[in-house]
């Protein structure tokens, strides 16, 4: 099973539809808000941002391939979930 | 101010700057109004009604860029995208902001 880890903001309506689609599907993932964090969590966070290439969250990462914002269908491919987004 | 009268003021505020950018408001009114109050709460938190979907990163420069509406520093990206980051405004010929994307292709090199 792949890894997912969703990067998100408390704050943010496309962190919450992301944080949504992983748990709509009971698809095991974990989240970190970075406005909630500890500093050197938020630098971390940053790094993987900024590598993105991200203006902002949620950035998704599914194994090795990083997502910048709310994009449910290529979440699905990269999960290779059959349907697509169904 | 209770918080209604504040999400109407910075309603009144941000019309008036997005506008004459070509933005409107999102049709999407639960967004609208969601949007509207994590900027009232950020603004009583960090002085100003900074973007609820970017990151503060103790950079004041940096920082002021995201304060809503922050089109005109994202301007190219958000003309692209036909919306803002958070999609709280989007292009005023916009009808249906479902079918905008939040990022552009890293190909297109804005992101």
């Amino acid at each position: 099973m792949k890894k997912v880890t969703a990067y998100t903001l408390s704050t943010c309506p496309w962190c919450r539809k992301t944080k949504q689609f992983f748990a709509e599907r009971q698809i095991p993932f974990t989240f970190i808000d970075y406005d909630l964090s500890d500093e050197a969590t938020q630098q971390e966070i940053l790094l993987e941002v900024d590598a993105a290439g991200a203006t902002g969250f949620p950035v998704v990462r599914i194994d090795d391939e990083v997502i910048a914002g709310y994009q449910p269908e290529r979440y699905a491919l990269a999960l290779g979930l059959s349907g697509g987004i169904q | 101010m209770n918080l209604q009268s504040r999400k109407n003021a910075l309603r009144y505020f941000f019309t008036k700057v997005v506008e004459p950018m070509g933005f409107k408001f999102t049709p999407d009114a639960d967004l609208v109004e969601f949007v509207l109050e994590q900027e009232v709460a950020l603004q009583s938190k960090h002085g100003s009604p900074f973007c609820p979907c970017q990151p503060l990163r103790n950079e004041r420069a940096r920082d002021m860029q995201m304060v809503c509406p922050c089109i005109a520093f994202h301007r190219r990206q958000f003309d692209l995208m036909k919306r803002c980051w958070c999609g709280l405004f989007v292009h005023q010929g916009v009808v249906d902001p479902a079918l905008l994307p939040q990022s552009l292709p890293r190909e297109v090199g804005l992101e």
